[in-house]
């Protein structure tokens, strides 16, 4: 075995002194977390400032203003008061505030009058979302209004004669809305995205590891490096396992420095030590496997460096390194399982949301372990040809 | 001129022959363009999971209104922890449960709660719950009308709930009216119009970089001393290599263009501002192309350090995410970057129609950009050549 830490310990020696498969390895996906956490450093809540025009001051304005400073909306919405309507609509216009509520004059009384009043809400192009939620909230709050007035004018449609309207009237304003929502708690840490972006970047450079890898071998091949190893007394396995040695000691330790770093200086969130180590392991096995296979079916270094790229960036696409995977349709989530970053960023993404040790990243360990063993045999035969040839 | 050519096209040789190079150019870019698209539904639906627990026509009825409201995008789920994983995944923003018995419940008087998941302080599942609060709601009068209209034995419930859904469409009701204010986006659209214009921006400049390597792997070869040997000015060797570099650029650009508008149904805007948008850009690419070939060492630093400094660029300039969304200091980073002006101008072209004289403010910082980096890098690569 111990020509394998040879080769293994020769091949670190030159990966670290070749400054470009530090920069792949930890350079770049730092400097990308870092633009990540500066992007979005604060924008990670969403909140909103809401112009309200109260020209009615009646009472029924006075409960809308009083809804809109419920606790469950503070977080997301600010008022500020605005004189008018013009103004409203030159506030948003100019991104004063995000959104706007008109409540016109004499809305609290024309609720009892045969046509009442609309509310009236200014929205721009730029935040739908916030147009969305005013809107949201000012129909859930004349949906409540209303009820009442519907279930009056429903009864009278279907055939309730005009001597008994008044008193319907009354028994109706005494009705509330039989179905309510029930906020429960989610139960779950928000994934901020910083810790989704900061594994996920992680992985994407980790991937480069096939290709430095690959390169180096049929490098050494041509330089007559192999032939002479087999000169000596060893066994193609050894070769091959100081090479995949390498890779691993390679890949763990870039991968684990991007960890500590993003989780001490960008307040990534990756989870509980002992999961993110296993699945971290895991991942890079799957890495060493797939750089077999990647050496096993290519003849020249050429060859080995086209499908290495393929491969990295495929499974980089595929997996979700470029794309917040939980936002994707539902194929291409299915798709993301087929590979082993995929499942990786599934179990970072349970491990920081959902807490939990080692049983959260279970199954994802277990099916990158699955990958891992289907590439590895797979690349067994190929890549001892390899080494012989 | 002759000789410009022929260097040129050496060069572009190099780059057709090599598959690697070629897919790069093309595959990948349409790949992410391809997954980027059906991805980015837009900054402004939101996601809801719902549970059916066997709620009957009433749970029915309210996962209807929730599909037909516009801003919300309705996913199912068989059970409360399937919904509460996608939840905590991030695969919805909030879940609903529409509770057994729902049906039953209404039409017996009886009031029923429909279980939400969202935390207080988790903002973007309060203002799903917001949104989903006013379907409920609406849902939720209809049911009130229809009880209260047959309880008092005028019509039956099915018949009073039909009524009540008509009723509330007319304009007896309060009603919300929403205006929007302005027209004047300040995003791309959704969907593939806005993942074409931004990884064209993203891959034309990356792919310029990394393939600075062709530069250094020339130059090792000892091409540039052999071409010093025959009878070739220096300037001719530079204007070749960045044209190539140039019609590289262009090349990719055209194929993103032509293969957005063909496949994907992209409509680049005005004809004419986009091509001189295509143009600029191409010449900004070609610009860090050839900067990237005379500053770094070995084609490995070229094709180690080019994409990850091309995606860090793209992210600061919007290529990734709208910069409208970052903070005002980070809008005002990301402008120190070509990418957010060629961003900007794709967004005047594809969201407001704009037109040439819109964009020509635009252009021109590009325009300084393209002219700042070709002069560097054609000074540097004569340096390059003129070295023994």
């Amino acid at each position: 075995m111990r020509p394998a830490f040879l080769i293994a310990g020769k091949d670190l020696r030159q990966r670290l002194r070749d400054r470009s498969a530090i920069v792949i390895g930890v350079v770049a996906p730092l400097v990308i977390a870092a633009v990540m956490s500066l992007a979005f450093g604060t924008t990670t809540t969403f909140h909103f400032t809401l112009g309200v025009v109260n020209a009615d001051h009646g009472p029924i304005a006075a409960q809308l203003e009083r809804i809109l400073h419920e606790p469950g909306l503070r977080n997301i919405v600010t008022t500020r008061p605005v004189a008018d309507e013009a103004s409203a609509a030159a506030d948003v216009k100019a991104r004063r505030v995000q959104a706007a509520v008109v409540i016109p004059a004499g809305f609290s009384a024309s609720l009892s009058a045969a046509k009442p009043e609309s509310i009236l809400t200014f929205t721009s192009v730029n935040n739908t979302l916030a147009g969305s939620v005013t809107t949201s909230i000012v129909s859930s709050f004349t949906a409540q209004l209303n009820a009442d007035r519907l279930s009056l004018a429903t009864a009278v449609s279907s055939g309730a004669p005009a001597d008994r309207v008044a008193a319907l009237e009354q028994a109706a304003a005494k009705l509330t809305v039989p179905v309510q929502l029930a906020q429960r708690p989610a139960g779950s840490r928000e994934l901020k995205p910083v810790s989704y972006y900061s594994p996920a970047m992680g992985i994407f450079f980790l991937l480069f590891v096939i290709s430095f890898t690959a390169r180096s071998f049929f490098v050494d091949r041509g330089q007559g490096m192999i032939e002479r190893m087999r000169a000596a007394p060893i066994q193609p396995l050894e070769i091959l396992a100081g090479k995949a040695l390498s890779a691993f000691v390679f890949g763990v330790a870039s991968l684990g420095v991007v960890a500590v770093v993003t989780t001490a200086v960008f307040g990534a969130y990756w989870g509980s030590p002992v999961a993110v180590a296993a699945v971290c392991m895991a991942l890079v096995i799957s890495v060493v496997c797939l750089t077999a296979l990647v050496i096993g079916l290519a003849r020249s270094q050429r060859q080995a460096e086209g499908i290495a790229s393929a491969v990295v960036f495929g499974l980089a696409l595929l997996g979700g390194n470029f794309v917040f995977v939980s936002a994707e349709p539902d194929l291409l989530r299915r798709l993301a399982l087929l590979t082993p970053n995929g499942w990786a960023l599934r179990a970072f993404t349970d491990l920081s949301t959902r807490g939990g040790g080692l049983h959260t990243a279970l199954v994802p360990v277990a099916a990158i372990l699955a990958f891992s063993a289907v590439v590895g045999m797979a690349a067994a035969g190929l890549s001892r040809r390899a080494v012989t040839a | 001129m002759r000789g410009t050519l022929a260097v040129a096209r050496t060069s572009l040789l190099r780059v057709t022959k090599d598959r690697r190079a070629l897919f790069f150019l093309i595959v990948l870019p349409i790949a992410v363009i391809l997954i980027i698209g059906a991805t980015v539904r837009g900054f402004s639906t939101i996601r809801v999971g719902v549970v059916d627990l066997g709620a009957g026509s009433a749970g029915r009825s309210l996962t209807v209104a929730m599909q037909r409201a516009g801003d919300l995008d309705v996913r199912h789920y068989a059970t409360i922890s399937a919904a509460t994983t996608a939840v905590s995944r991030g695969e919805v923003a909030t879940a609903v449960v529409l509770p057994a018995g729902m049906d039953a419940a209404l039409r017996s008087g009886q009031a029923v709660d429909v279980a939400i998941f969202a935390d207080r302080s988790n903002t973007t599942q309060q203002a799903a719950a917001a949104a989903v609060g006013s379907v409920v709601a609406k849902v939720g009068a209809r049911v009130q009308a229809a009880s209260f209209a047959s309880s008092q034995a005028f019509g039956t419930y099915e018949a009073d709930l039909r009524t009540a859904a008509a009723l509330q469409q007319t304009n007896t009701q309060s009603r919300v009216v929403s205006r929007v204010v302005d027209s004047n986006s300040q995003t791309l659209p959704q969907g593939f119009s806005y993942s074409a214009p931004t990884m064209l921006v993203l891959f034309v400049f990356l792919n310029a970089l990394a393939s600075g390597a062709v530069i250094i792997e020339t130059r090792r070869l000892g091409i540039y001393e052999r071409m010093a040997a025959a009878p070739v000015r220096r300037s001719t060797i530079v204007l070749g290599e960045t044209l190539a570099y140039f019609t590289v650029a262009l090349g990719q650009a055209a194929l993103i263009v032509l293969i957005g508008a063909v496949v994907f149904g992209v409509s680049w805007g005005n004809p004419v501002a986009a091509t001189s948008l295509v143009l600029l850009w191409a010449l900004v690419g070609a610009g860090a192309g050839v900067l990237s070939g005379t500053l770094f060492r070995t084609p490995e630093q070229a094709s180690a350090i080019g994409p990850p400094v091309g995606i860090a660029l793209a992210m600061l300039g919007g290529c990734m995410w709208p910069l409208s969304i970052e903070s005002s200091v980070m809008r005002q980073l990301g402008h120190l970057t070509p990418q957010a002006w060629a961003v900007d101008a794709w967004t005047d072209l594809l969201s407001r129609g704009g037109t040439l004289a819109s964009i020509a403010p635009k252009l021109g910082v590009l325009a300084a950009f393209a002219v700042g980096l070709l002069a560097l890098s054609m000074t540097r690569l004569r340096k390059v050549v003129a070295q023994r």
